[in-house]
């Protein structure tokens, strides 16, 4: 009865004892049991000692068994690490590139206050539906349709991409003001105009850290997909985990892989700052310039 | 008299049919005619203005404005510049309703649209503004961007929603006095809403007085 009591006084008791329930009724249907888990420290135990000490010969030694040809002369150019790094960078540069071009006129058309809804609709539907998908499944696809390699790669990150920067970017072109929208569409400009030229450049700088975010992210994610043969650096952490089983130079990749992305993302995360800093101190992003003939000494 | 700019008949105004803001408006203009438009807030003054502009329907009634491409300017009550651009850029948008299609297509304004923005920004001080984002400019400064706009736009009717709200009376005299260039000049019909009878009154050929849901002329 005091257990009753103490529980109608704190009702919120009742809903985290719930919770409790639920969550070791479910541990029990999937399995996962104090046994496992001792069992499977048992293994994690015999990995870690296979993994120690890191052998870092993968960012001296040449990996002559790489996907794509190597034609730099100096061996630690040509190793598993850096060799895999820069095809991964280079995966997540090309991807963002195609993603961009494809995501911005589809954007465009997603945005409530730029596309008639019809547009606006089947437009969302379709870069929801290149969601659905993770980049890893889609690599999965393009490797069975093109082989192993790059192409399937940046042809994976490229559709992932488009459905995800095209959410951002469509969010970011719906929270521009309605004024310049109504100024541009009282004086009579087709819909492309209103996006293109006013709705686009308010939006900019938000684009602008959107695409620098996703290009941080394809690369974070360009690891993760060689892990089915779509090229890049986690080609060869499957190769050494797999194939070679050797465990210690996977552990040295996933180092290399670490430093890079904590690089990359402090890197990305300034640029982007630079355009996010404040509302109206923002530095104007360059490339909107697009009226080169407006200079100081012209006027 | 030569035929109105706008003509309005028997016009009811609003969103939504049972609660109208404005009914049984009518109202001609006339080329190179400044109208003030006057009454308390959230009457239905900026809601007539968008009406006029194309940017909501009547509830019922006839509008009859120019039907061509950039024949109508429109100035909203935050002036509806692009904040993250500089002076020039935004000027420049003003010019994109004349523009051929193929130099709309690849941002190639020709050098007569140019020469215009070129004249525009003298025309209203802002030379040695050209390349500052509109961020970085005073409210007054905005507002001679944005005439400045119109300029460029060339067109047969402009609408002016508040756009001396909250300038000092010095920066807001100078204004009045490019719209009224611009009015005379290249005879351009204005209707301008504003919450100030005097002012309005100075500088306004006939002033219109919104009063619960009719509109009607007053003498200031």
């Amino acid at each position: 009865m005091k257990i009753i009591q103490h529980l109608k006084k704190r009702p919120s008791l009742i809903v985290y004892t719930g919770i409790i329930i639920l969550a070791i009724m479910i541990s029990n249907k999937l399995g996962i049991t104090i046994d496992n888990l001792g069992q499977a420290w048992g293994n994690a135990g015999i990995l870690w000692s296979e993994m120690f000490p890191p052998d870092f010969s993968v960012v001296t030694e040449r990996a002559s068994w790489s996907q794509t040809k190597c034609t730099w002369d100096a061996d630690w150019a040509c190793s598993a690490a850096i060799h895999g790094l820069a095809e991964t960078i280079e995966i997540a540069f090309l991807a963002t590139l195609f993603g961009m071009l494809l995501s911005l006129p589809l954007s465009m058309m997603a945005a409530h206050n730029l596309s008639p809804i019809w547009l606006s609709t089947i437009t969302r539907q379709f870069l929801a539906g290149l969601r659905v998908l993770p980049s890893l499944v889609w690599a999965l696809i393009f490797v069975i349709m093109f082989g192993p390699g790059p192409l399937a790669g940046v042809l994976a990150m490229t559709l992932y991409t488009v459905g995800y920067l095209g959410k951002l970017q469509y969010e970011a072109l719906e929270g521009v003001s309605r004024h310049p929208l109504e100024a541009a569409r009282a004086m009579g400009l087709p819909r492309w105009q209103v996006a293109r030229y006013f709705a686009l450049p308010e939006a900019s700088n938000a684009i602008l850290s959107q695409i620098l975010f996703m290009f941080e992210y394809n690369i974070r994610h360009g690891s993760v997909i060689g892990l089915v043969g779509a090229g890049g650096i986690g080609w060869y952490l499957n190769n050494y985990l797999g194939v070679f089983s050797r465990y210690d130079r996977a552990l040295a990749l996933i180092i290399v892989i670490y430093v890079a992305v904590v690089i990359i993302d402090q890197i990305s995360l300034s640029i982007r700052h630079r355009f996010m800093d404040s509302e109206t101190h923002a530095p104007r992003a360059r490339w909107r310039e697009i009226i080169p003939f407006f200079t100081k000494r012209e006027v | 008299m030569p035929t109105p700019v706008l003509s309005i008949r028997q016009a009811v105004i609003g969103f939504e049919k049972d609660k109208p803001l404005l009914v049984d408006v009518n109202l001609d203009i006339h080329p190179g005619e400044i109208i003030g438009i006057i009454g308390r807030s959230g009457i239905g003054k900026s809601t007539l203005l968008r009406t006029i502009a194309g940017l909501l329907s009547p509830l019922s009634g006839d509008i009859d404005v120019p039907s061509a491409r950039g024949e109508i300017g429109y100035i909203p009550q935050r002036l509806g510049l692009i904040n993250h651009h500089n002076v020039g850029y935004n000027v420049m948008m003003g010019a994109l309703a004349r523009a051929p299609f193929w130099q709309t297509l690849f941002s190639l304004p020709g050098i007569e649209l140019r020469e215009s923005a070129r004249s525009a920004i003298e025309a209203v001080g802002l030379s040695d503004k050209v390349l500052d984002s509109i961020s970085q400019l005073s409210g007054g400064q905005q507002q001679r961007v944005a005439i400045a706009r119109s300029m460029v736009q060339q067109p047969t009717l402009l609408l002016a929603d508040e756009c001396l709200g909250e300038l000092d009376s010095e920066t807001a005299k100078e204004i009045i006095e490019l719209i009224q260039k611009l009015a005379k000049e290249n005879n351009i019909a204005i209707i301008i809403v504003d919450h100030n009878p005097v002012r309005v009154a100075t500088f306004c050929d006939r002033v219109l007085q919104v009063k619960g849901t009719h509109i009607e002329e007053v003498n200031v």
